[in-house]
């Protein structure tokens, strides 16, 4: 029998004008993974509340919702709470205590259970998730991949028979997010949990799963096995935008065979169905400004004189006019070198010039005024009014200077914003002062690949009118697609540094998936739109 | 190994409530001695030399008492010398040691105190008398330093972004006032989804239970017995009046007695049974650690 029944869902919200869902109707096995993809606004978040009854938001609602053959509504409080667990975007936001171990026995403290059994079930849970080490910590202390992870397993101890995560990794570097979503899989696997997950994690998520539901404007339009579901949507450029690279590929041609979905099915599918006989693009030289926006010459850091050296000797030169990538893991120095390049934080030793002006020699504020701008990477820092109108003003932006129109949101609060407008308004918060230097950390943390094209065309634009920019990022499909040169980071200074053709082309992991699947076939292939025009170039197109 | 740090909370707060109640409420020079001893021990077992950090507060504490209460107070029969036309009187002079003692002897005990103590272990010391409350405790310990952090992000952000246009106090002052204001919202918001996540797990779905992972262990017992019957006899021995001073006009002891020497005794075994725990278990960990 099926464990989640869902009939003829339809949803308003209370004060809405337009339907949010229409007509959903799908179940799910016991034991099924399902992603969930859709592009911003679609109504993916709206439905995975309409399946947790605690999360349900006010309006009109119709249709069934059963768990085991009940009505959702029909459950005792108890077992509502317990089994169907629920996983949110922002990992700080979700912690209610201050312990890593009260965190864990939260729950199963609502339920009123003895201590004993509570003992027993956070020890367990404590010793499957690995997390042993940091049991008696605050929670503070803990990375967002951490807290993410507690999340999760304080969800577990209660014991729930379907998990429900909305965007669970979209705040999460790189590595951590494919540690939870392994940990998700894992989950599924070896113990037969029910997964329903929303995901813009593509390429790492649909591997895992059984099934997928694709939705656009409140409807289903697609739910079937994962294979099946990418095969359909040529003719969905929105939501095509989101899959993993083979998906995207494949949907460049009409071959007919069954999609690939992972970098491995379609490093296969390239090889079977064209053929290599032109091996490499034309190369476009790449040529800099000669003048200096900013230097770093021998750049020391420290943050007390007691700690550890995070930049050692980080010495690099970004010219006028371009798009500068800065790549690293958690911890390489990254952030701390963009926050010394804007004069927040000092270093013991080294030169930082901007425009070939030393850093020492602004005086004041001067820095700040027409000069340079840091956009930090959680821009809810950014935000200090109530609505976006006042937001605007306040920093004096013109409307009309903006590469892009946010009339639309005027009376709206910031927060209210989805994350791509959050960074598009933050970003026009920093425009306001007109800077020569922008530098962004982490720009696109937690946007869909709809808002990341999106900043990227800005970021261009803005770069043509003569702005330098500099980005400090994980995401490496991003820094493929925007960047001009890109510079790896490792251990406090600059390992490597080039255009992002050379640069990800002489990386083995490091680089994006469609270089992965063409590694050895053809050369310096690093974007979708590299890979689609490379197999359409070949003699007689396919084999 | 299991250090003084490490035994039942509630066993050591109630050792810390029979240390501290006498030492505030005895105006005994011998008494006030041992406790101030005891916990000059403590504090220097807990933090060794680190300790040292801020210690000089507590001797010029003790001298201000020394040499500020004579100067202020002239009761007393002893007159040690005249200043000023004004008699300095021995009883006036040993009283503010006295008084001395006993404010460093209290400020030192609640620093170990707090070092000992922390909030997960206040928590489960209240927590017995309600969930709700330690629950409640418990958020507010997380959203402080939540709260502080943001804070400190967002006038980074701010000042890198330029709100703090001109370089003066006035305009400062204002940037300082939108921050704040803004995380009064930044707040409220987080607060909801929190209030979301809290109800997902089932808050208010019943009486709630409360978890600790701290336990009754028999060394517990045993510390919390011994520390109790050292207690008890000090407090008979107070009751009993065997212990106190009157200071003025001449300082008289009540008259001693066998209680009055074993109630010294007994508080002294009292103020030392952390650094004999320490102590012990050192050792047992050093005769452990040779046979391993």
């Amino acid at each position: 029998m099926a464990i989640l029944t869902v009939k003829n869902l339809n949803f308003t919200y209370a004060l809405g004008t337009v339907q949010s869902l229409t007509d959903i109707s799908f179940s799910l096995e016991e034991g099924d993974f399902c992603v969930i993809c859709g592009a911003t606004g679609s109504g993916k978040s709206t439905l995975l509340k309409m399946l947790k009854r605690e999360l349900t938001p006010m309006g009109e609602l119709s249709g069934e919702i059963l768990m085991d053959g009940t009505p959702l509504s029909e459950l005792d409080d108890r077992t509502a709470a317990a089994s169907i667990g629920f996983v949110m975007q922002r990992p700080e936001q979700q912690l209610v205590t201050d312990k890593v171990w009260h965190e864990l026995a939260f729950g199963l403290e609502n339920l009123g259970l003895p201590q004993n059994v509570i003992h027993r079930r956070v020890a367990e849970m404590a010793s499957y998730f690995g997390i042993e080490d940091w049991f008696d910590k605050p929670v503070d202390d803990l990375s967002g991949g951490q807290k993410q992870l507690l999340n999760l397993a304080a969800i577990m101890v209660m014991q729930p028979r379907i998990l429900i995560l909305d965007e669970p990794t979209s705040q999460l570097d790189p590595v951590a997010a494919s540690d939870f979503l392994s940990t998700v899989g894992r989950l599924n696997r070896e113990m037969g949990l029910t997964v329903l997950i929303v995901e813009h994690r593509l390429e790492e998520a649909i591997p895992l799963a059984s099934r997928m539901m694709a939705i656009e404007k409140g409807r289903i339009i697609s739910f079937d096995e994962p294979g099946k579901v990418c095969n359909h949507l040529a003719t969905k450029p929105d939501l095509l935008l989101a899959m993993p690279a083979a998906v995207r590929i494949y949907n460049a041609f009409s071959t007919g065979d069954e999609c690939p979905i992972t970098v491995q099915e379609g490093s296969r599918w390239i090889r079977k169905n064209f053929r290599n006989d032109i091996k490499e693009l034309p190369e476009e030289e790449y040529t800099h400004a000669d003048a200096p926006a900013l230097e770093m010459d021998e750049v020391w850091f420290r943050y007390g004189r007691n700690l550890p050296d995070i930049l050692k000797g980080a010495s690099l030169t970004v010219y006028e006019h371009e798009i500068f990538c800065i790549l690293g893991g958690n911890g390489s120095g990254k952030t701390t070198a963009v926050s010394n390049a804007a004069g927040i934080l000092k270093p013991y030793s080294g030169k930082i010039r901007i425009f070939g002006k030393d850093i020492k020699e602004y005086k004041g504020q001067s820095l700040y005024k027409d000069c340079l701008t840091l956009l930090p990477q959680d821009v809810q820092t950014v935000f200090l009014r109530n609505t976006v109108g006042e937001e605007l003003a306040d920093a004096g932006a013109v409307a009309d200077m903006l590469p892009y129109d946010l009339s639309a949101y005027t009376d709206h609060h910031p927060y209210d914003l989805s994350g791509g407008e959050q960074q598009l308004l933050a970003l026009a918060k920093a425009l306001a002062s007109r800077p020569k230097l922008l530098l962004l950390d982490e720009p696109t943390k937690g946007l869909d690949s709809y808002a990341r094209n999106r900043i990227i065309d800005v970021l261009k634009q803005l770069r043509d009118e003569g702005m330098t920019i500099v980005i400090v990022t994980h995401d490496v499909e991003f820094a493929s697609l925007a960047a001009d040169r890109c510079a790896m980071f490792f251990r406090g200074e600059i390992t490597s540094l080039d255009t992002p053709r050379a640069f990800f082309a002489e990386n083995n992991f490091y680089t994006t998936a469609v270089n992965r699947m063409t590694r050895g076939y053809y050369d310096r292939c690093i974007t979708v739109d590299d890979a689609v025009r490379l197999c359409s170039m070949q003699e007689g197109g396919g084999k | 190994m299991k250090s003084f740090k490490d035994y039942n909370p509630r066993a050591v707060f109630l050792f810390f409530l029979g240390v501290i109640v006498p030492s505030m409420f005895v105006m005994d020079p011998v008494l006030l001695a041992i406790s101030f001893g005891g916990a000059v021990t403590l504090h220097f077992t807990l933090n060794g030399r680190n300790g040292f950090k801020g210690f000089w507060l507590f001797p010029v504490i003790i001298a201000a008492g020394l040499i500020l209460n004579p100067l202020f107070y002239h009761n007393g029969a002893t007159v040690l010398f005249v200043l000023n036309n004004n008699p300095i009187t021995a009883e006036a002079a040993l009283y503010g040691l006295v008084m001395g003692l006993m404010i460093s002897g209290i400020l030192l005990w609640f620093r170990s105190f707090t070092t000992i103590m922390t909030s997960d272990k206040l928590l489960y010391i209240f927590g017995a008398a309600s969930p709700k409350l330690a629950l409640m405790l418990s958020m507010i310990m997380r959203y402080i330093p939540l709260f502080r952090r943001q804070i400190s992000k967002t006038n980074q952000a701010q000042k890198a972004m330029g709100l703090y246009k001109e370089e003066n106090t006035i305009d400062k002052l204002k940037g300082g006032m939108r921050v704040f204001s803004v995380m009064v919202t930044w707040a409220l918001e987080n607060g909801v989804i929190t209030a979301d996540s809290m109800v997902a797990r089932g808050y208010g779905v019943g009486r709630r239970s409360q978890f600790a992972i701290f336990k009754w262990r028999k060394a517990d017992k045993l510390f919390l017995l011994l520390a109790m019957v050292c207690t008890g006899i000090t407090f008979l021995t107070i009751a009993r009046k065997a212990i106190g001073f009157t200071f003025y006009p001449k300082i008289t002891r009540v008259p001693f007695n066998a209680l009055a020497a074993a109630g010294y005794a007994v508080y002294l075994l009292l103020v030392l049974l952390p650094v004999i725990i320490t102590v012990r278990e050192v050792r047992l960990w050093q005769s452990l650690q040779s046979k391993i």
